[in-house]
């Protein structure tokens, strides 16, 4: 048993030598296709006069060319930090990290109801294969996301993931570029389909509506919105536009803008809820998403004169 | 708790740490405290069941060695039957006629074992009474508890007495376990999205890729079902506790009963046979007797499928369990005619040639019966075989101009090698090879498997197909 134990031990020091040198490849691909990945981002980009955050909905400020022409338009400096299916616990993560490297004026926290009502869009996305695997290493991140374990209710298998690099040894689309797949439909004009909204609302309310979820996420964007101003940024809160159809579907939006225009006065900041300022379905790609047409209106219409105004 | 999961990882370390720590003697009650804790994890209510069905069969077979009266002895196996197998049926078809009670995982595979437990204690074959707590760990017994291998306990029990996990079997328990993962992780789950897709909405599928998901599936199913009971024997064998074989490289059978009989979950096989077939006669009660008992198994097993098919009565598991009576019909009438072409051309009957021929036959005889395994109606499953036959003349062209993906190669490329090593497997076991290759080779081997896992397995916890059952 004794010679077995050695061999076993050998085996295993072997394999991990063997481990750490894919790991280490695939931290450099990660490097070179994870341009989306909003800690790539930050590893990339400098200080800034706005950074956005929230979720797939901000993500559409950013498709194409769309950021860089905004930048060239104001003469800002906007860096979009956005994710996919990301609630407030998670964009206040991502916050900390960009607010440790560098400074912002100005954040901008694109608010979706449904990241409000479900730890499925929260502590859940700390532990998506598809967010880690492009999250290039980096100690500190380890050890907040290791303290949003502890203090914040993420798994600590997450955490294990990331330190391991097991999603990044294990993606398999690890030649690829990262960008969401919607990206490709951005120039697309939606059709607006009833039955098609109805799943999409189904699927971004997994849980209802339920109170306690709402007051746990609300009190998250709290906490949000004290990091950003303890680092002296200025934050603004808004609701992008969406088409009736879907906007007509949302469950319980009026209590959830009442209960989010409350937290944020108490905060003393600005919300602005442009949902209903752009309704046609020609400016969507998809059910909910704004599409080129639609995000070059938002823009010249509110989001120019709003981050101007700064 | 997922063979895949972390969770099991984690939790397989504990017991084999406790296990290592308890002398050999009290082994037995680590054992029963993990396999509760694998069971409990996700849902603790599922140790209801067990424990209700464990104390059914305890308390069946103390009676049964109490009482010696043929009928007393008849009227308790009955009674224990039926709260086994009845309970059994109601998780099964009691959706039928009542609200719908979720089946626990793995009942079926705990209730059969309850069932062969019973039928042995009444022919009093079961070992001297070892304590209710070691006929419990034969059911509960966490490797085979969700899918098997339905175990005898006229084989497990006198095996808990010291179990002891020598060196070599640790070996190979190891390379079984990482094997069996390597089918399920890499090749299963590779394959699954495929099928998905063609079988998701089968109208909107093309031919090819309804072709494709034929064949795939039938490389899905075999290596999810035998991964996950090779991972289940490689782990028991790590406590010193070895299972009985459930695949013998199916797809090499040369007869759909040869495959059925000997290679394909040969555990649930046997039980079948000894419990169903043998006591309705078996072959042994005339010709129409042996046709209908080979029906009634093939029916009874396409019915216990059944209970928990996409629909509310998995009508398609019933076709399937029929269409494969009906190949058991069609070896019987056969069968006089190998013989006489064995006697007449003993070359041919034994050339190589033919046994591939056969082989490719019997294939496809199994593929075309897994499209109703898989459909969710019959509807769709016959709309699959019509479309692929209407388009039989076509398929070679519309093959050539098919866009594969990179991904279609990466999958054929797994089941052309997963085919070279049951072809090297049958002739000696894989296994042996390795213990007589040098080290570095054995290393190498061990090596690429682990890696294919980390660098090609799909780890998000998907679940074993048979885990429904």
């Amino acid at each position: 048993m004794k010679r077995l134990a050695a061999c076993a031990l050998l085996f295993a020091a072997i394999g991990l030598a063997l481990y750490a040198a894919v790991y280490y490849a695939s931290e450099r691909l990660v490097q070179r296709t994870a341009h989306a990945n909003p800690f790539h981002k930050i590893e990339a980009r400098g200080d800034a006069d706005w950074v956005i955050l929230g979720a797939s909905h901000a993500m559409a400020l950013d498709f194409g060319d769309s950021n860089d022409r905004m930048q060239r338009a104001t003469g800002l400096a906007i860096v979009n930090l956005a994710a996919t299916g990301t609630g407030p616990l998670y964009n206040r993560f991502v916050l900390e990290e960009y607010l440790r490297r560098h400074r912002a004026r100005n954040v901008l926290y694109v608010a979706d109801a449904f990241t409000f009502y479900s730890k499925a869009w929260n502590e859940d996305r700390f532990a998506d294969a598809k967010l880690i695997r492009r999250t290039p290493f980096e100690p500190a991140i380890a050890a907040r996301m290791w303290r949003y374990a502890r203090e914040e209710g993420v798994d600590p298998r997450a955490v294990l993931d990331y330190v391991s690099g097991f999603s990044k040894v294990n993606n398999r689309e690890r030649l690829q570029r990262d960008a969401w797949e919607a990206e490709a439909q951005f120039g697309r004009t939606y059709r607006p389909s009833a039955s098609v909204a109805a799943k999409r609302i189904a699927y971004l309310y997994p849980d209802g509506t339920p109170a306690a979820a709402l007051d746990r996420y609300l009190g998250e964007l709290d906490d949000l919105v004290a990091v950003a101003k303890g680092a002296g940024a200025r934050v603004v809160v808004i609701k992008l536009p969406l088409p009736d159809l879907f906007r007509g579907k949302l469950p319980d939006e009026a209590a959830f803008d009442a209960r989010l225009a409350a937290t944020l006065a108490r905060r003393g900041v600005a919300f602005h809820d442009f949902s209903a300022s752009l309704s046609d379905p020609r400016f969507f790609f998809d059910s909910d998403h704004l599409n080129r047409a639609g995000m070059e209106a938002f823009f010249a219409r509110e989001l120019k004169g709003l981050l101007e105004g700064a | 708790m997922l063979f895949t999961s972390l969770d099991f990882f984690v939790f397989l370390a504990a017991a084999l740490a406790l296990f290592g720590l308890l002398p050999p003697r009290h082994r037995w009650l680590g054992l029963l405290a993990a396999s509760a804790v694998f069971y409990g994890y996700t849902h603790p209510s599922n140790l209801l069941y067990l424990g209700g069905v464990t104390l059914a069969v305890l308390a069946c077979e103390r009676v049964l060695r109490a009482v010696e009266r043929p009928v007393a002895r008849r009227g308790v196996l009955a009674c224990g039957l039926a709260a086994v197998l009845g309970s059994l049926a109601f998780f099964k078809f009691g959706g039928l006629v009542m609200e719908r009670v979720a089946s626990p995982a793995g009942y079926s595979f705990y209730a059969f074992s309850a069932a062969s437990f019973l039928i042995e204690a009444y022919r009093n074959k079961v070992p001297e009474p070892r304590g209710a707590g070691q006929v419990a760990l034969y059911l509960a017994w966490f490797p085979k508890i969700l899918a098997g291998p339905i175990e005898r306990a006229t084989t497990f029990l006198p095996r808990l007495a010291l179990p002891r996990a020598d060196p070599a079997a640790v070996v190979l328990g190891l390379q079984l376990a990482t094997w069996g993962l390597f089918k399920k992780v890499v090749i299963a789950d590779n394959l699954a999205p495929f099928v998905d897709k063609a079988f998701g909405i089968v109208p909107y599928a093309s031919a090819v890729d309804l072709l494709v998901s034929v064949y795939f599936f039938a490389f899905q199913i075999y290596c999810d079902f035998s991964g996950y009971t090779d991972i289940a024997i490689g782990v028991s064998l790590l406590f010193g506790l070895p299972l009985m074989e459930n695949f013998r490289r199916p797809y090499l059978a040369q007869s759909t009963s040869e495959f059925w009989g000997e290679r394909w979950h040969i555990s649930l096989s046997h039980w079948f046979r000894d419990y169903l077939y043998f006591p309705l006669g078996g072959s042994r009660a005339g010709a129409v007797r042996t046709y209908l008992n080979l029906m009634v198994v093939f029916v009874v097993s396409g019915l216990w499928h059944a209970g928990l098919g996409y629909g509310a009565v998995g009508w398609t598991f019933l076709a399937w369990g029929a269409l494969n009576g009906l190949y058991g019909w069609a070896g019987l009438a056969t069968r006089p005619l190998w013989r006489r072409l064995g006697e007449k051309l003993p070359r041919v009957r034994a050339s190589a040639a033919l046994a591939v021929v056969r082989a490719v036959i019997t294939f496809h005889l199994i593929a075309i019966a897994w499209v109703f395994f898989r459909a969710k109606t019959l509807g769709d499953a016959l709309t699959v075989l019509r479309r692929l036959a209407d388009k039989a003349a076509e398929l070679p062209g519309l093959v050539a101009r098919y866009p594969f993906t990179t991904d279609h190669y990466a999958a054929m490329a797994l089941i052309v090698f997963l085919v070279a090593v049951e072809i090297v497997d049958e002739r000696r076991s894989i296994f042996e090879r390795l213990k007589a290759a040098p080290v570095a080779l054995r290393w190498a081997a061990g090596y690429a498997v682990i890696f294919a896992l980390l660098l090609l397995g799909r780890w998000q916890a998907r679940e074993f197909i048979y885990m429904q059952f």
